[in-house]
């Protein structure tokens, strides 16, 4: 919910004049860009715990980052407070990044380049602000969500669900003079069950995240998690560990784009191809997987957990397509990194909080749908696994080596789905993983967890994809 | 960055303001609390290839409020430290605790359990006063001196240095923890730190990246000189990597991350697990479960030692502690309300600084290839995770192929798989290497019989 502009220079006790005075004195060293990125951000949480919520609570954050670029180097400073002799002193100590100390700051020549934010064309408006509700009216919501997943299945042992939300009132200018300001906020409710039949214990979980106010917590969101938590504990309790090895391996929708994310997606973040580490550094242009994919970075997704009006560095988010018909498009930019390049800015500089210096981050990572059917490509498997719920990824940027964490899925035999199989992990290459795309099913499913990419910094991200087979990738497993 | 003119530790008048939120809350309804003010500062110079990329100076302070009224319990933080916000911080932390269900288990631990030595925070000789004298000039020529970028000539040996990002900080941390029942604990330590990612380019194309870190309480044990160096030998020796046949190995897990393989043993442990029957160590105490060769001690006392501490975030005194003693689980790691849950004695809330004995008198990781003679050896692990219920893991690992005691190739995409209770029980061997710079002190470790797939 966006505000008016005087509701940020409230906030944050700023007027434009000291904010142009900021910037000056952050390019006072010679410095050929400066930004200033001020954060109010309140977080809230309640935790149900034994059948009952006993634990809650709410915390304050504040403050500005003042960031100074020489070219491509960075200086970095940010305060707590924003009294005028402290935000000084950041800008004065980021910007020695620089040294050659200018006698006429080339700021005061500078023409605004573009508009303010348009709150009608606001991503994440909230029809029931977080701040604006009392704790005590979500405990009956956290409690009745207890219910209806016990209620589901009796092998339940212990259940914690966690209702967290954060809002984020931002504003930002830079040496453009843009200025640009922007409220983020973000809920997200998990469940976490231990469920125990005949002396073995097994656990599973379920989220949800989204950008929007407290009207998410809803019956049917209450629904769709009891639903997720119980589905599949019968097979989780009958998986066994598959034979490791090299096999197909067929990804089931949504979720499984968490192998976009960490097999390609982090590798085009341009920062590491700027620095010459990425495996992609040199593929731009080139066919990096089979004609007909479309693969997509996109920060325009309506409420949805990776979505921004604009990103961290005032750039107004943009669906942003890196493989178009199996070529590489585009990488993911920051403005270091556009500069570098000689292209625009792509929307996905991101910071975790006022404390750290922008880079490119991804924001909802996807691939198109295709023209198969899902079962067809099972089908087409005489021996591999099929995959649907996933942990956590990694990626080996120079090397290209990617792997994700496999909670649950099952072994295809002969074409047919059978014995359930959980707790693996996948191991593959990214270029050899992207070009051994074997089939697109027609069922693109964007995730709707609670994802979070922790690369250097904390952002929320989501992923999707639609069903999709690879050839061959490396299977955990015993002997 | 220029920090002379910034206040790294807790000034009086700070102090005074954490005293008198105390007071505010117990007149406006808290009945017990504990309040922990923080304070950081860190000075941060970034290097790529051969240049200074980035400096950042960077300063935190936070005032943590865990808060219980009527039977009720809630945990706050600000980082706005002004009086008057604070006051109404507080009287809306008191008014939302009051709505939350009551919880009989939330208490102040037990004051007798309390530190009583922590008064002015630098008991334990983990801060450096070198900090303090510390110029931005001196930080230059550390950062710039690490760097192996500007001679990297003469290390190329028909591989090329494509990459070589680092990283060199230096920080002040400050914290005194208060609660209702008169404790005021000090924790006072610097911290030292520098790292080199590094990636290199074989003649065929193919990159190979590497890392290698280090960081000391104190400035004067911090190796900065070979950083660098390290992490760009590291890379190269992965150059020409063979496929392996699947099967089963002895691995042998270098003791740069072999913590990877403890951490789970200790969440396991841990009162929030268990409590939740999320663990497979449950109903572990004082069954031997681990061969007689492992012993893992908590050793919070060392002066000097990374990891050190006095108390815990409950201001509860650390002491030395077996945690698995030939192959015994000796002590479970409960906080006050986890300990009251499960109706037993609390201990302390986790693992301060876990050192695992070394044993049989082996001290190198070379030996302790020499004694193994065949196996993987790991010296990275690449993504992976376990099942916290049933101890199953599964893990992406990078390292060497070991013949005869010695290294004969890199071996790359390989996952090993298994069970923490079996992978433990397999543990034939250690060597006596585990890093200083850690607060997990696990040497190289040989299991035989792990399930490779290649």
């Amino acid at each position: 919910m966006i505000g008016s502009k005087q509701y940020y220079f409230n906030l944050f006790q700023v007027d434009q004049p000291l904010l142009d005075a900021l910037i000056e004195e952050g390019l006072r060293s010679g410095g050929s860009y400066c930004d200033l990125y001020f954060e109010n951000t309140t977080y809230g949480s309640l935790l149900l715990r034994d059948g009952a919520v006993t634990s809650g609570g709410c915390h304050q954050d504040f403050g500005v980052g003042v960031r100074v670029l020489a070219g491509e180097k960075t200086g970095y400073a940010y305060s707590e407070s924003t009294a005028p002799q402290h935000m000084k002193a950041c800008a004065r100590a980021a910007a020695q990044i620089a040294d050659k100390p200018v006698e006429v700051n080339p700021f005061g020549t500078v023409a605004p380049r573009r508009g303010e934010p348009n709150p009608a064309a606001d991503r994440y408006p909230m029809l029931q602000p977080w701040r604006e509700q009392s704790l005590q009216a979500f405990l009956p919501f956290l409690q009745k969500l207890e219910a209806q997943v016990r209620s589901r299945d009796t092998r339940i042992v212990k259940l914690i669900a966690n209702l967290a939300f954060q809002v984020s009132d931002i504003l930002m200018y830079n040496a453009y003079r843009e200025l640009k300001w922007d409220t983020r906020p973000m809920g997200s409710l998990s469940v976490s069950a231990v469920f125990q039949q005949n002396g073995a214990t097994e656990n599973k979980s379920a989220s949800r995240s989204f950008r929007c106010g407290a009207e998410m917590l809803t019956d049917s969101l209450i629904r769709e998690i009891a639903d997720e938590v119980v589905k599949g504990i019968d097979e989780r309790f009958a998986a066994r560990r598959p034979k490791g090895g090299q096999m197909s391996v067929v990804m089931g929708a949504g979720a499984s784009g968490i192998l976009l994310h960490e097999a390609m997606g982090h590798a085009f973040e341009a920062d590491f191809n700027r620095k010459g580490t990425s495996i992609f550094a040199d593929k731009m242009g080139t066919r990096i997987c089979p004609e007909g994919i479309q693969i997509i970075d996109d920060g325009t997704l309506a409420g949805n957990r990776g979505a921004l009006n604009f990103d961290d560095e005032g750039v107004a988010a943009q669906k942003t397509y890196m493989v178009e018909d199996g070529i590489l498009t585009s990488y993911l930019h920051d403005r270091i990194s556009a500069a570098h390049y000689g292209v625009r800015p792509t929307g996905n500089g991101r910071r975790e909080s006022f404390r750290y210096a922008p880079i490119p981050r991804m924001r909802a990572t996807y691939m198109e749908s295709g023209n198969a059917k899902a079962e067809d490509l099972v089908a087409s498997v005489k021996e591999g696994i099929f995959v649907d719920e996933f942990s956590n990824g990694q990626v080996q940027i120079g090397e290209g080596d990617f792997t994700f964490f496999v909670k649950s899925g099952f072994l295809i035999e002969n074409g047919k789905l059978g014995m359930p199989v959980k707790d693996i992990n996948i191991i593959g290459n990214g270029p050899a993983a992207l070009a051994d795309i074997r089939g697109v099913a027609d069922d693109l499913l964007i995730d709707p967890g609670a994802w979070t990419c922790g690369k250097e910094q904390s952002v929320p991200v989501s992923c999707g994809i639609p069903t999709v087979l690879i050839g061959s990738l490396t299977v955990g497993g015993g002997f | 960055m220029s920090t002379n003119n910034l206040e790294a530790t807790l000034q009086e008048s700070e102090i005074a303001l954490a005293r008198h939120c105390m007071d505010f809350a117990l007149h406006h309804g808290a009945q017990r609390l504990r309040i922990t003010l923080t304070k950081s500062l860190m000075n941060l110079t970034g290097l790529l290839n051969g240049e200074v990329d980035k400096v950042a100076l960077a300063l935190d302070r936070s005032l943590q409020i865990q808060l219980f009224a009527d039977g009720r319990f809630g945990s706050f933080s600000s980082n706005q430290l002004e009086k008057e916000g604070l006051e109404r911080f507080i009287l809306e932390a008191i008014s939302t605790v009051r709505m939350l269900e009551p919880d009989p288990d939330r208490d102040l631990p037990a004051a007798e359990r309390l530190v009583k030595n922590a008064v002015t925070g630098k008991e334990l000789a983990l801060y450096d006063p070198a900090c303090e004298t510390l110029t931005d000039q001196r930080r230059r020529e550390i950062s710039l001196s690490s760097m192996l970028w500007p001679r990297k000539a003469a290390l190329e040996k028909g591989w090329t240095l494509i990459s070589e990002e680092g990283e060199y900080s230096d920080s002040v941390f400050d914290s005194l923890t208060l609660d209702s029942q008169g404790l005021e604990a000090r924790h006072t330590e610097t911290s030292f730190e520098i790292g080199y990612e590094s990636t290199v380019e074989d003649p065929e194309g193919n990159h190979f990246s590497s890392y290698w870190w280090d960081a000391s309480p104190t400035l004067a044990q911090l190796r900065w000189q070979d950083c660098a160096e390290k992490a760009c030998l590291r890379a190269a020796a992965q150059i020409g990597p063979k496929g392996i046949e699947s099967g089963k190995y002895t691995l042998i897990v270098d003791s740069e991350c072999a913590s990877k393989l403890l951490s789970p043993l200790l969440n396991a442990l841990s009162g929030s697990s268990l409590q939740q029957k999320n663990s497979f160590l449950m109903d572990s105490l004082g069954k031997k479960l681990f061969p007689e060769s492992l012993t893992l001690w908590d050793r919070p006392l060392a002066p000097g030692q990374t990891g050190s501490r006095l108390f815990d975030s409950e201001g509860v005194a650390t002491r030395e502690m077996p945690v698995i003693e030939k192959g015994v689980v000796k002590s479970y790691f409960l906080n006050t309300c986890m300990a009251r849950k499960m109706q037993m004695a609390p201990t302390i809330e986790d693992c301060s600084r876990a050192v695992l004995s070394p044993v049989g008198g082996i001290k190198t990781r070379e030996e302790l290839l020499a004694k193994v003679r065949d196996g993987i050896l790991v010296t990275e692990f690449n993504g992976g995770n376990s099942n916290s219920a049933t101890g199953n893991f599964s893990y992406g690992v990078e390292g060497f192929l070991v013949r005869d005691g010695k290294i004969a190739h890199p071996v790359r995409e390989i996952l090993i798989t298994g069970n923490f209770l079996s992978l433990w029980g397999n543990l034939v061997a250690t060597a006596d290497d585990a890093r200083p710079c850690m607060s997990r002190l696990i040497p190289s470790l040989a299991f035989k019989d792990v399930d490779v797939s290649a």
